[in-house]
């Protein structure tokens, strides 16, 4: 699919986006582009809107008014099979790692091949996909554990290999590093480089930790009030003499 | 000031009661809709069929065996004052199969299982687990709330059938050792006592209350506020919402029997 | 795999035992109805069948033999019943056999039970139609009784406007007046009369007001726990026995006063002047004694009846007890 898509063209592209619940106005006009092979940081304090934003990406929630494309399709106007097929190619990395308590590592990951079955097939035997998945996240010897058997730093790792497994070409990270010690979370960080590496993906990294953002940022937009209030590299962010930019940086 | 103030927080409940129903009746709707779409979710539902039913099934033999057994011993001593003990496998069966069985095995159930299914989608609503599976190219209204609505339906009656002979045994059982009645001539007289009349009526009930149960479950879990006090609060809700459910179902039942059986 | 293997047995297992338990209490329910099994039809006809159902036992010498199929008006009096019986029973009911509706001990459900019919009739084929014999119902039995009643009262009235005419002196009742004894039978007799009649429609309203509360309970268990109800019935039966004391020692008394006359003692020669007040005396005294034996009849009937047997063993017990002393 991607051949399709010239280089210069953006992989996803958002306009004018806005989202509203109630009086409550999460996202008024938020616009953005990530490119191919580009990790994009996304900030902003929380009940910004980021987690919204993400999840209309994905089509789990319903933006009022705007359009989303990704790889060339408008979210909005797809059906549900081509949505499913659009999701083989999307990650989601899930802020609470949301591993499904009642199975077990290999169940979990074997999940999302029930359904997605375009891009590999009815498969037989799924052992090699969870295993490589495993492997690359360094947990093979975890695959027959609960996920209440595991720690916070490996369950997110395993949440990690369930959105590997599919292979997808872009991942959506939802606050990688939340709720995870400083150590653990650069564990996280390091692993999320070294799979962009090696699947060449692109990423959208929300978050509001700075650390995270320095260390994989190529480009990062500052989400306030429900725009892009600023956007720009993590230096020339970090230089903006703007309180509300610099209120991120202390 | 007050009244006014007090007449506004009624119009409110009573406001946010019919909002609630009126949800309810779209998530059946949605589950109608559901259950007929392809995929079919068979190994997930099988899987709740058995949480639910065998998992189960300990709980309502107990509960049967000590309600038929305290039900026999409460009621003995005035079906003696009026020399008709030996009404009483009669009275007994008919009373369990009509009413006690599926009604006690109904609330354990929705204690249980109710309970359950509300915590369990309730904390995967939290968790973002039901996103995930969204995500994941799986339907998760089939997956989780269809599956589990179908398996509810279908062992609450099973249950109850255990729960009803389990109960008839402990009846038995007093029946036996207080007035030494023979097993055959107990059973003789249960199935003596009681009719198609009795018994069809009993099970189609039952089938609306696994629904209730599983519905009501599912509803409060699937829709559960965030956060860690929301789950607390689907469970328990699903447990009491259920519950009243149960006896309105019930209460339906009734007339309905009536109605073509003629009680 | 393993694990979900043997769940998915337990699992089978489990549904399986649920619907044997299920379909064991179909069988049982329905073997119990005859629904199963070899049976034969057998038909009868009632004018009444006092709230008989479909499915209601058949009893053929008190053995549950079958139930009721089907219940049909054909005629406004004729209810014709269908029956199914075992077909091993079958085979020893006569074409003589009688079939009655009766109601199945206290707590009253109908059953028809078929009195075995005798010597050596021929067996019944299927779907052959057996006599049935109708079974009095409390409220027919009311109903006579009150008719009873009314005769008593209007028996009254002829008697006390004979006594008018004695008391004005008209005609040759004038001459009874010297006759001071049978003058004197006849006034005690007049109110034996009204006071009993009095009593007897005081008894059948008090009886009738016990009858509708009965059948406003639902089941009997209630009426018996109810001692008021008791003790009233108790009160009412004893009244209807002191009426009919009454009323058999009024008619001896008018007997004893036809007999004077008819011996030609005091007044007959005057009386046989008058032939009107002859025949109204005579045709007084047959309804008189007509009244009374139906009186017995109905308590006769009330005794048979099944709430009452219970009080009149009971008198009768008493009075073995007063003849032992």
């Amino acid at each position: 699919m991607s051949t399709t898509i010239p280089n210069n063209k953006p992989i996803i592209e958002i306009k004018d986006l806005r989202k509203s619940y109630g009086d409550n106005h999460v996202l008024n006009g938020f616009h953005m582009e990530l490119n191919e092979g580009e990790n994009l940081v996304i900030m902003g304090k929380s009940g910004s809107g980021k987690s919204v934003m993400i999840k209309c990406l994905i089509g789990l929630e319903r933006p009022d008014s705007g359009t989303i494309e990704v790889m060339g399709e408008t979210i909005a106007e797809l059906s549900r099979t081509a949505l499913d097929e659009l999701r083989t190619e999307i990650g989601f990395l899930f802020q609470g790692s949301a591993l499904y308590d009642s199975m077990t590592v290999r169940e979990n990951l074997e999940f999302p091949l029930r359904r997605h079955t375009k891009k590999f097939g009815v498969l037989k035997d799924t052992t090699p996909l969870v295993m490589e998945a495993l492997e690359s996240v360094g947990l093979a010897h975890a695959v027959n554990l609960m996920p209440a058997e595991l720690s916070g730093g490996m369950k997110r790792r395993i949440a990690l290999a369930r959105t590997l497994i599919l292979q997808p070409k872009i991942i959506l990270y939802d606050e990688p590093t939340t709720g995870l010690d400083p150590i653990t979370a650069k564990e996280i960080l390091i692993l999320m480089k070294s799979i962009q590496d090696k699947y060449n993906t692109s990423a959208i990294i929300i978050t509001h930790d700075v650390d995270c953002a320095r260390v994989i940022s190529n480009r990062m937009i500052l989400l306030v009030d429900g725009i892009n209030y600023a956007e720009g590299t993590f230096e020339e962010l970090s230089k903006y003499a703007d309180p509300k930019v610099q209120a991120f940086f202390k | 000031m007050m009244p006014m103030n007090a007449i506004f927080k009624i119009t409110e409940v009573f406001k946010s009661f019919l909002l609630e129903i009126g949800e309810l009746s779209f998530f059946a709707a949605r589950f109608f809709r559901e259950s007929f779409k392809r995929p079919v979710e068979f190994k997930e539902f099988l899987r709740q069929c058995y949480n639910m039913g065998n998992r189960s099934l300990l709980l309502v033999a107990v509960t049967g065996f000590i309600i038929g057994l305290v039900f026999t011993l409460q009621s003995r001593p005035t079906l003696q004052e009026f020399g008709a003990v030996s009404w009483m496998p009669s009275m007994v069966s008919i009373s369990i199969i009509r009413e006690i069985g599926p009604i006690i095995t109904a609330l354990i159930c929705a204690g249980r299982i109710g309970s359950g299914i509300g915590a369990e989608l309730g904390s995967m609503r939290v968790t973002e687990q039901i996103d995930a599976m969204e995500v994941s190219g799986t339907n998760p209204f089939k997956y989780l709330v269809v599956t589990r609505i179908m398996a509810t339906t279908f062992m609450l009656p099973i249950l109850v059938f255990f729960g009803d002979a389990i109960a008839l045994f402990g009846s038995y059982l007093v029946e036996n050792v207080k007035g030494n009645v023979s097993f055959l001539l107990y059973f003789n007289q249960v199935f003596n006592a009681l009719e198609f009349g009795d018994l069809m009526p009993a099970t189609i009930k039952t089938f609306f209350f696994g629904f209730a149960i599983g519905l009501v479950g599912c509803f409060k879990g699937y829709y559960c506020k965030k956060g860690t006090a929301g789950v607390g609060v689907a469970a328990n809700s699903a447990v009491v919402f259920t519950s009243m459910l149960l006896f309105i179902i019930d209460f339906i039942a009734v007339f309905v029997t009536d109605i073509f059986y003629d009680l | 795999m393993e694990k979900t293997t043997s769940q998915k047995i337990r699992l089978g297992l489990f549904v399986i035992i649920g619907l044997l338990i299920f379909i064991l209490a179909t069988y049982l329910i329905g073997d119990k109805q005859k629904m199963f099994g070899n049976t034969v039809h057998l038909a009868t006809s009632f004018n009444n069948v006092n709230g008989l159902q479909l499915g209601n036992n058949v009893r053929y010498s008190g053995v549950n033999v079958g139930t009721v199929r089907n219940i049909e008006m054909i005629g406004d009096t004729n209810i014709r019943v269908d029956m199914i019986i075992d077909e091993d029973i079958f085979k020893h009911i006569k074409k003589n056999a009688v079939a009655t509706i009766g109601s199945d001990g206290l707590v009253g459900s109908m059953v028809i039970n078929i009195l075995p019919g005798s010597g050596t009739a021929a067996l019944v084929e299927p779907g052959y139609e057996i006599s049935s014999l109708n079974r009095i119902r409390t409220d027919d039995l009311l109903n006579t009784f009150s008719k009873t009643n009314k005769n008593a009262e209007r028996l009254t009235e002829n008697l006390l406007k004979i006594t008018n005419e004695i008391n004005e002196g008209e005609g040759t009742v004038g001459l009874l007046i010297n006759d001071m004894a049978m003058a004197k039978d006849l006034k005690t007799t007049m109110s034996y009369l009204k006071t009993s009649s009095q009593k007897t429609s005081e008894s059948i309203s008090n009886l009738n007001r016990l009858i509708a509360s009965l059948n406003n309970k639902d089941n009997v268990i209630g009426i018996l726990k109810d001692t008021a109800v008791a003790n009233r019935m108790k009160a009412i039966v004893s009244n209807l026995d002191k009426t009919t004391v009454e009323i058999n020692k009024t008619v001896g008394n008018v007997n004893k006063t036809i007999l004077n006359i008819k011996d030609g003692k005091g007044a007959l020669n005057y009386l046989s002047n008058d032939p009107g007040l002859v025949r109204k005396i005579d045709s007084t005294m047959t309804n008189l004694n007509e009244a009374s034996i139906r009186l017995n009849e109905d308590l006769e009937a009330l005794k048979h009846n099944f709430l009452f047997r219970g009080y009149f063993r009971k008198l009768e017990r008493e009075k073995l007890r007063e003849q032992r002393k």
